[in-house]
């Protein structure tokens, strides 16, 4: 039999990844969504092939089109909004017009998915809610996506994933004990771990559906499912006692914490088993320590005073190691010990280049920029990007006209009443300064265009 | 349901009044939301063999699939899973921490020694021949040494979804130089970048300037999370097909795959981003303060939100110096410093409920009006876990449920983090003692094995 690693290197090809067929091909979904959220979902059905339409109010568009990390533009573009905005198409009208509607109520028709994560209330309010596209599409399947969910008394309060971490107890968690030190999840992970969420329920109602026939309305509120992944409540009904914050350490695991070594690095260090911790006392030459009381049994080791003079003993010892020296004990002898990698460690990474956890995207309006990868690979169908943003409305023409078979005639009289249109000059909604829209194909849909 | 009482005026605004296109399918609609018992369950027709060993991330993977209505079916040593033991300060009931208690939902328990009996393997191998799904954790390779891989698995059963979680991965020149390499949940946050962006500003006192982990176990809920998506993914194409795959998730992939935010930041900006306490990277103000009762946490990023914040707090002396974005970006930290501690100097004056009731009543006031330009700062208490479970809006939405067991007893655990119209997740157990379910297996999937 072949070598297990050159087999899976076989099965999992990243370079033969747009040779292979695409779960969702011929999946068109309607996404209403911005910022992070929703779209996230979107994104990931939209990697393994579904026909995203995100719509955008025109000339001002996803409000998170603009906001990039410290105000820096990339080539006048947001550079982290492309990842959640990759394989996308842009259209751009202005829902609160009944001519948009109408496009809407026709596009819904042959819609398979509908997403939404306006302030709970608004998309039935403005007509567009799953009790008007249901009754057009009974098979659709209808996601809204807020913050605090679509009833219960606080439905109405508005929300990000910040009100999230907080009202879910998530923000309480992370810092250090009796101190006034409190921190948030970067980069919005209030969002983004429920974002993955709702592409997974949307994935079931999906499996449903085959199943069935049927369609159905989805509730998903980023509180909700943060709340799913605390054992906080559990841990306080069985003890009637509060974890609270644990600072660098997880008191669940033996000697687990973030250390400092010599070199002034930091790692992260766990033995999540017994067989882990004899490793790593066999690397620090401290055998002797399998024999201590306190450190013998699993549970013995991880009570509160044991595991803080366990700590101590293990950081006098990561303090005389360098970083490097650390993680080739722990593969050696079988610990868990990893550096803590910074963005440009991870950009960087040979491992991740060879995976395809960062993917060197070569697109025809950006260029090169690094993305991440899936977080999952799947051999047969695996997602993949294909193109990064664009800006505001530059699919108007292809959707309205090819999907939904609308005239050039049509076209101009919606622009005229400002039903569709595209950006302003804005960066984060207008294509990079070098690039010249009249030249595009796509853009011009339907018009010749010289290249 | 309290949405469709007339009588109930809203003091929050919305633009729901009473009531969109239909209201009595909307009606019906969120009627349904709120008991999935009864209703049928996704998953209902698939089995799945969580074979994962010492690492949760399996465990959280295969729940997913429980909930919504998989025959899950757990497979351990007669030692039982090393999972059962990781629990908070080593607190447990009957030898089973609170971690595994917690995700011990939907599922069947069966004792096999994959590690030391070939008969054992042989067992497995059958019920596979029988299951849409496998879930395995252990070093690259090894289930394929043992003769039950993905290889080996799915050419008696070609419609099989193999998900193998590891920290580097089945494939490249790494994994396969740190085959042996455990996965925890803290490597997994060190190392996928989720450290270097928690924390304090680095010219802090050390340790607080150290990176930091979040407070739960994030890299496995995000990697077990991944697990689950990518395993439904598979499912969707088995089910149009008939066709099986191999699913590879990394650990190590967790965080930086999941934001994306590592890999494109790294690529532009060129070098790391610096920690930065409780300030955001592009929102201000987008953070938390100290109020009378505790801490409140506040939103006001985009300029007319900011504008209405500052109304509320009756410091519109800062509207000056503060008045767009770009200047309260933390591009120039102390700039953001200051605009946080003058902040601070009015919320500590007010409960966090009086500033929530203070800024819903300013964007309901907004909204009407054309002079306020429809502020809407954003506020809400950081509540406690213990907090949290006493919210009514989480009892209205059942998000806990209280869960009874012969043998580890009543206790309460996160529930139906979905609502779903038809086919909703629920928990409908929680037992999960070493090997509770090994004749019904027996009996239900290896009579012909038995001689049945």
């Amino acid at each position: 039999m072949e070598e297990y690693f050159s087999y899976t290197a076989k099965l999992f090809d990243p370079t033969r990844v747009n040779e292979k067929p695409e779960v969702f091909k011929g999946l068109r979904v309607l996404d209403f969504t911005h910022v992070i959220f929703g779209p996230t979902a979107s994104r990931i059905l939209a990697t393994y092939g579904a026909e995203v339409i995100k719509l955008e109010l025109p000339f001002y568009g996803d409000l998170w089109r603009p906001a990039t990390y410290w105000g820096r533009y990339w080539k006048h573009s947001n550079p982290i909004w492309h990842f959640v905005t990759q394989n996308k198409y842009f259209v751009s009208l202005d829902l609160k017009r009944p001519e948009a509607k109408e496009l809407i109520y026709r596009m819904a028709k042959d819609a398979d998915i509908v997403l939404e994560n306006f302030a709970p209330g608004t998309a039935e309010a403005w007509g567009v809610g799953y009790s008007s596209l249901s009754e057009i599409n009974p098979k659709i399947i209808y996601l809204s996506c807020s913050t605090y969910g679509q009833y219960g008394p606080m439905r109405y309060f508005p929300g990000w994933d910040l009100l999230a971490q907080a009202a879910s107890g998530v923000l309480s968690l992370n810092g250090f004990p009796e101190t006034d030190r409190y921190y948030k999840l970067p980069d919005y992970l209030g969002d983004f771990v429920p974002g993955n969420m709702a592409a997974l329920v949307l994935c079931m109602a999906i499996y449903y559906r085959n199943k069935s026939g049927k369609g159905q309305y989805l509730d998903l509120s980023q509180t909700d499912s943060m709340i799913r992944l605390l054992p906080h409540f559990t841990y306080h009904s069985v003890t009637g006692e509060t974890l609270g914050r644990t600072g660098h350490h997880d008191p669940a695991m033996i000697a687990a914490s973030i250390f400092k070594t010599r070199d002034g690095k930091f790692l992260g260090l766990a033995c999540a088993t017994e067989k882990q911790f004899h490793g790593l006392c066999r690397a620090m030459g401290k055998e002797a320590l399998l024999q201590d009381k306190r450190f013998s049994d699993y549970f013995e080791a991880l009570k509160e005073e044991n595991a803080e003079a366990l700590r101590a003993i293990v950081g006098d010892w990561i303090r005389e190691k360098d970083c490097d020296e650390i993680v080739g004990l722990a593969t050696e002898t079988g610990f868990a010990a990893a550096e803590v990698a910074t963005d440009k460690v991870i950009c960087d990474d040979e491992w991740r280049r060879e995976r395809g956890s960062v993917i060197l995207f070569n697109d025809e309006m950006y260029g090169e920029l690094a993305l991440a990868g899936p977080s999952a690979r799947l051999s047969k169908t695996p997602g993949r990007t294909k193109w990064l943003a664009r800006p505001l409305g530059y699919h108007n023409r292809l959707v309205l006209m090819k999907f939904l078979g609308l005239s050039e005639q049509d076209l101009e009289n919606l622009e005229k009443k400002k039903v569709i249109g595209t950006f302003d000059d804005r960066p984060g909604l207008k294509p990079p300064l070098y690039y010249h829209l009249d030249k595009d194909p796509v853009y011009n849909y339907g018009r010749e265009v010289k290249r | 349901m309290s949405l469709f009482t007339k009588k109930s005026k809203e003091k929050v605004y919305t633009r729901y009044s009473s009531g969109g296109a239909n209201i009595s399918v909307w009606r019906e609609t969120v009627e349904k939301l709120q008991t999935p018992e009864g209703r049928p369950e996704v998953l209902d027709d698939i089995v799945v063999l969580d074979a994962s060993a010492g690492n949760f991330s399996g465990i959280i993977a295969a729940s997913f699939f429980a909930e919504f209505g998989a025959e899950v079916i757990k497979i351990e040593s007669a030692k039982g899973d090393p999972c059962r033991k990781m629990t908070p300060y080593g607190r447990n009931v009957k030898g089973v921490g609170i971690p595994f208690m917690m995700e011990g939902r939907n599922k069947r328990y069966m004792t096999l020694d994959l590690e030391g009996s070939k008969e054992d393997r042989e067992t497995f191998a059958a019920l596979a021949r029988k299951a849409a799904v496998v879930i395995e954790t252990f070093p690259a390779g090894k289930m394929d040494s043992w003769g039950i891989g993905y290889r080996q698995l799915s050419e008696k059963n070609p419609g099989l979804v193999y998900i193998a979680i590891t920290p580097y991965g089945q494939y490249t020149k790494k994994a396969r130089e740190f085959v042996n390499f455990p996965d925890t949940d803290i490597t997994t946050q060190t190392g996928s970048g989720l450290s270097a962006q928690i924390g304090d500003f680095q010219t802090e006192p050390e340790p607080y300037s150290w990176p930091l982990k979040a407070g739960m176990w994030m890299g496995w809920y995000v990697t077990g999370i991944s697990a689950a998506l990518g395993g439904t993914l598979a499912l969707l194409h088995r089910q149009s097909t008939g066709e099986g795959q191999m699913i590879d998730v990394a650990g190590m992939d967790a965080y930086s795959s999941m934001t994306g935010f590592p890999a494109s930041i790294g690529y532009t900006w060129d070098k790391p981003r610096p920690r930065i306490g409780v300030l955001d990277f592009i929102l201000y103000p987008y953070s938390h303060w100290k109020c009378k009762d505790g801490l409140v946490a506040i939103a006001a990023p985009r300029d007319h939100d900011f504008r209405a914040l500052l109304k509320i707090l009756h410091r519109w002396d800062l509207e000056d110096d503060f008045k767009f974005t770009p200047d309260r970006i933390p591009d120039i930290i102390e700039q953001a410093m200051t605009l946080h501690r003058e902040i601070e100097k009015e919320t500590v004056k007010y409960t966090a409920e009086e500033l929530t009731t203070k800024a819903l009543t300013y964007a309901f006031k907004a909204a009407r009006s054309k002079w306020r330009g429809g502020g809407v700062p954003i506020v809400m208490g950081v509540m406690t876990p213990e907090r949290t479970m006493k919210n009514r809006q989480w009892e209205v939405r059942k998000s806990f449920k209280e869960v009874e067991d012969e043998s580890v007893g009543t206790f309460v655990v996160t529930s139906g983090f979905v609502k779903m119209s038809e086919s909703p997740p629920r928990i409908k157990w929680v037992s999960c003692d070493i090997g509770k379910d090994d004749e019904y297996i027996k009996i239900k999937y290896l009579q012909e094995r038995c001689g049945g």
